[in-house]
Formats: C-alpha cells, structure tokens, sequence
C-alpha cells in the first residue's frame, strides 16, 4: 500500500490526540538509500527535467492549440518570475531611474481550467514557475506536474484569462511575453516585518520627542471620537503583524527584456525579498491599456519565424555608447 | 505412500476442473492440516535439542528447545520483541530455515534481518515470498467460475526489477487484458506455515498463507506482516503451452523497514512493469541486467558483491 511521504500538521483541537502513540509511517526521500542511490536518483530526476523540457520547447509539433490574434479586451496570461535584484537606468534626456530585474525561470502552463470549472465568467490558466525537486514535495501536488509532462514547480498562480488566448498546458513561457514600453502589475508577498507598531505600520506621526511628553513618543493617541459612539470602529489601525502578505505594485513601465538570459527590467521597486518568486501580469490601471496594444498574443513562441535581437530596449531608454543629446 | 498421495492430490489439481477455485483452496488447505498433524506426531515423547545463537550481541547464547516443535520464531520469542518484529529469517548451521520450521537436531542458529551488512539471502527470500503472495492474490482475485492455474513461481534474482509468477487463466479469459492492474493484498498478518513433505524425489517444501498453499523453491519469509508497500505492475502475455495462454505476472514489493518516498516508488514500479525475461543467477546473465536504470535500496543493491 502507498503511504504518504509528507507527514499532516494537527490542528489545536486534535492535541489530545497526539498523546497517543502510533507507527510513524513517513519518512524522507533517501533514509534507507545509500549515497551512490541517492546521487544517482538526483542525477536521474535532472536529467528526466531536461528531457520533459526539450520536449515541450517544439509547441508545433504536439497538436498546439490554435492561435487567435489580439482584440481589443481580451487579456492574456502572465508569468512567474524571480526578483533578482536592483538597478539604476538613465533615459535620453538624463534623468535616473531605478529598476528590478525578474527573471522567468522555467516557466511553464500547467493547467487550464475552463469557464465553467473556474468560476463561471472567464476561463483561467495555471502557471508554475522556478523548477523544484520531487523528493520534498507531497504526491498530491505532484500529480498535476506529471498530468502536463512539466517538472514540478515552486510557485502556481491563476492567471483569469480571455477564450482567445488559452495555451496548451505544458508550453514554456519566455520574458518576450511583455515588451519595453508596456504596463505591468506585479504581485509578490511582500517581506515579513513581525510584530510592528503603528509608525511604522501605518505611518502615523506619534508624539513629539521631547517638551513634556511623559512615555509618549510613538503611540497611536486617541482611538475615536468619543462619548458620541462610545466604541472604536472595526478596523481601527493599531499595531500587529506587518508584511508576508500578499501586495500588488500597480503600473510599473518594462524598459528592457534581456531574451536570452529572460529577463525584465520593471521600473521601480517590486514587493518581495531577493529570489523570491513575484507574478506578472498586463497591467489593469485604465490610463495605461493605451501602452499595452498589440502585444504578443496569446504568448511569445520561441519556435516562431520572427527573429528577434537579445536585447529590447525601450525608446525613451539611454543605452551607453549612444551620443547624448545635450 | 500415504505422503505421496498426499503430493499427488495437491499437483494433479489441474485433473480436478470441476471443483470450483474456492473448494480446491479448502481442499488443499484441509490436507495441508492433515499433513502438518502427521508431522507433528512423528515425535510422540518430548524431547530436548540445544540450539547456539550467533549474530552481533547474541554470541554463545545458549537455549534449550523442543525437538520436532520448536521454531526459530519460538526461539526470538525468548529474546525480545525487536527480535521476534525484525527477524525474517533463520539460518541454521548455514542453510536458510524458515522461520516457522520446527528444528530437530541440535544446531547453530543465526537470525537474519533486512538491515544486516549483507542481507542477500534475507532479500532473495523476500523475493520469493512475494511472488508466493502474487499467486496468492491472482488466486483470489478472479470470481469463482474461473479457474487459474498458477504453474511456478520463477526463481528471479532481486536485480531484475520484479518479483513474477506464470499462470495459465481459464481459456474464456483469453482475451483478457487487465485495465487497471492495482495492488489487492491484505494488511492482515498471516504466517507462512511450512511442511516438508517426503515425495519420491526428495523432499518438497510446502507453504500455507491462509488458505493458500504453494509449493516453493526455498524459505520464506516469517510473515506478510513485513511488507509495507506492495503492488502488482503488470501482466504479459508470454506464450502458449499445452494449458492455454501463458501469462506472467509481475509485482513489485519493499519489505515494512525500507519504505520508500513515493517518488522512488514510482521509479521502481516503472521498472517493475517491463517484462522480465528468465534470467538465473549467475554472474554473467545478471550483469546485463544491471546494466541500466533504477538500482533499488541498499539491501537490494546485489550489484555490489558482482
């Protein structure tokens, strides 16, 4: 009989339970392997990626699904990707500006679920990003991974997306997908701060330090109006817990797609720590549908007669070795 | 010659046709119980064998035991429960001795479990002891009306990949293909009894799970409580012979110590479902079969000693 590997977390309530003893059942990937067996599995699961990936890397040849071309209102899907770093970048006329580069990494459609299995207005794709190794995660989770012939993946988002631009499951995403100039949103779970107070919570201004104030510096003051309600409202700002949440930075400019490393280069900053895992998307903001016309629809094929070049700059972007108009 | 009837009665079952699956089993099972009465009662008086346990930390260890009654699982049952949980098999003065077998001359006993530094024997009996439980299992899992012949249980090294059994179904079946072949044994604990009967070769050893008896090559394992994970990969086709089609079936099974992650279960069982030619063990045959793909635990990694 199969056991699950991973063992269940008990819940508060099932802590009278846990005093009683039972046959420990789940045990990790290479307990009873020796080390030549476990090296030689870990070499076999990398090469088993390689092979699942060069197999999806020729959409046209596993019956694709058709390709429609971009209406106005339609929208398409996004990618997950991985929050490298910082940078500076100059436009034409000299102003700086800063960017974060994400770069998709293996990222592939996993799943697609149609209108009426999602929620009954608009279908939706499933896409994982960021390979990850079998042994540490439960069956259950592995089994979609192997229902589309694609390495299980760290990070799985739901993009909504319109009928015209459905992709197959098992098609590999590039950073081509956006182009310099575009709009887009990014959503990530923003860094954990903990237990914080209400400065820095919510940014409230607190007390003077010093004329007088007794023990007084960084409290939230009063809580109300007073004698008329006589309560403090629900949803009062006080002190809690900050960040590892997820947050959404709206309308952030791609001034540059680097194709053969995939990577973007998103203006300003992007929530999330260093290498963590963030998913993009055409931006929503109304004054920026304008920027993002005619895009790669449903999605960037790399197997496709367009050549394009390893670097996409933005036209309002400074490259070094240009003359500089003074 | 009441012994060779005995033997008679239980291999010329393909004769007894018009008995249906059910009552052939509590047929053989009823002389299986007459047999292990007579052999018992060949040692009417009591009398004393001393028995030597080796092994790490059991070294000069002597117990006094019955002859003819006592068993190498009647001797762990002095020592301690790890003892009586863990150990799959015996071997005296050098020989594989089933767990349930009654000892009748003084001796060296040793236990062998799946964790020792080399579990070869232990494996290979593990092995055996599987495919015994897939005839089993096949037995059982076809409704009445149709019979199943079991013809042997091939002896396959561990290395190959899967533990077989030949069969020959019934010839309404012969179109049959299974669409989903899923693992059906039971979690129930049932020892494996054992008899030597005397036939005019020499003796034949008999085993008995339950209500199934088979006949096999060498010692079993103590009991089906030892296997953890278990499952039965396929079944091919592999030819005719003068019953019908032959067919052999394969599994794949880990003893309850070695369990493994379901990813590298999936590994083995994928290995598991390829056809597995006859192979005997000898160097140079089992060598090809290496070769390639999954290795299994380090209990099985017979590859080492080759």
């Amino acid at each position: 009989m199969m056991e699950a590997a991973a063992g269940r977390t008990r819940g508060a309530a099932e802590l009278w339970f846990s005093c009683i003893r039972t046959h420990r059942t789940n045990t990790w990937w290479d307990e009873h392997l020796t080390e030549d067996n476990a090296s030689f599995l870990k070499k076999v699961v990398t090469e088993e990626y390689k092979q699942q990936t060069t197999d999806k890397l020729n959409p046209l040849k596993d019956e694709p699904w058709p390709r429609h071309e971009w209406v106005e209102g339609s929208r398409r899907v996004g990618l997950v990707a991985v929050k490298l770093g910082m940078m500076p970048v100059w436009t034409k006329s000299g102003e700086r500006h800063v960017v974060t580069m994400l770069q998709v990494q293996d990222c592939h459609v996993v799943k697609h679920l149609s209108k009426e299995e999602y929620e009954g207005h608009t279908a939706a794709l499933i896409v994982g990003g960021k390979n990850v190794s079998p042994f540490h995660r439960p069956e259950g989770y592995l089994e979609v991974f192997r229902n589309a012939g694609v390495p299980p993946k760290q990070k799985l988002t739901t993009f909504c997306v319109s009928d015209n631009a459905i992709i197959k499951p098992g098609t590999p995403l590039y950073a081509a997908h956006f182009r310099p100039g575009q709009y887009v949103d990014v959503t990530a779970k923003t860094i954990g701060k903990g237990f914080q107070g209400v400065m820095k919570r919510w940014g409230f201004k607190g007390q003077p330090a010093s004329h007088g104030q007794t023990k007084t510096h960084r409290r939230p003051g009063s809580l109300g109006p007073g004698g008329d309600p006589a309560k403090v409202f629900k949803g009062k700002k006080m002190p809690g817990r900050m960040g590892n949440i997820y947050d959404t930075t709206h309308g952030l400019k791609v001034w540059r797609v680097n194709t053969k490393y995939n990577i973007l280069y998103v203006n300003g900053s992007v929530p999330g720590h260093r290498n963590c895992l963030v998913k993009v998307r055409d931006s929503i903001l109304p004054t920026r549908l304008e920027n993002n016309k005619n895009p790669p629809f449903p999605t960037f094929f790399a197997d496709g007669d367009e050549e394009i070049p390893e670097d996409l700059y933005d036209q309002d972007m400074f490259q070094f070795g240009e003359p500089m108009a003074e | 010659m009441n012994e060779c009837k005995c033997v008679a009665g239980l291999a010329s079952s393909a004769a007894a046709a018009c008995l249906s699956s059910a009552e052939l089993r509590s047929h053989r099972s009823a002389l299986f119980s007459k047999e292990q009465v007579r052999q018992r009662s060949l040692y009417p008086r009591t009398e004393k064998i001393e028995v030597m346990l080796q092994g790490p930390g059991l070294q000069g260890t002597l117990l006094v035991m019955n002859r003819g009654l006592s068993t190498p699982y009647s001797c762990t049952r002095h020592l301690t429960e790890w003892h009586v949980k863990s150990s799959a098999l015996a071997l005296v003065d050098g020989q594989p001795w089933h767990m349930h077998q009654p000892l009748i001359h003084s001796c060296d006993l040793t236990l062998l479990t799946f964790k020792d530094d080399d579990p070869q024997i232990a494996n290979q009996a593990y092995w055996r002891s599987c495919a015994a439980l897939l005839g089993h299992v096949l037995d059982e899992a076809f409704k009445d009306e149709f019979s199943v012949e079991l013809l042997k249980l091939p002896e396959v090294p561990v290395t190959a990949g899967a533990f077989c059994c030949d069969l020959v179904l019934d010839s309404r079946l012969d179109s049959w293909t299974p669409t989903e072949v899923r693992t059906a044994s039971s979690q129930t604990l049932l020892t494996f009894e054992e008899r030597a009967a005397q036939s005019q070769n020499g003796t034949v050893s008999l085993y008995r799970c339950g209500d199934h008896v088979t006949v096999s090559g060498g010692p079993l394992v103590a009991r089906t409580g030892l296997c953890s994970q278990y499952e039965v990969t396929s079944v091919h086709k592999v030819g005719e012979c003068e019953w019908g089609v032959l067919r052999r079936a394969q599994g794949l099974s880990l003893p309850l110590n070695l369990t493994a992650h379901h990813n590298v279960w999936k590994m083995l069982r994928k290995r598991a479902e390829r056809l597995v030619r006859n192979v005997f063990v000898c160097d140079n045959s089992v060598k090809q079969v290496k070769a390639r793909h999954c290795r299994q635990k380090h209990c099985f990694n017979a590859l080492v000693s080759f």
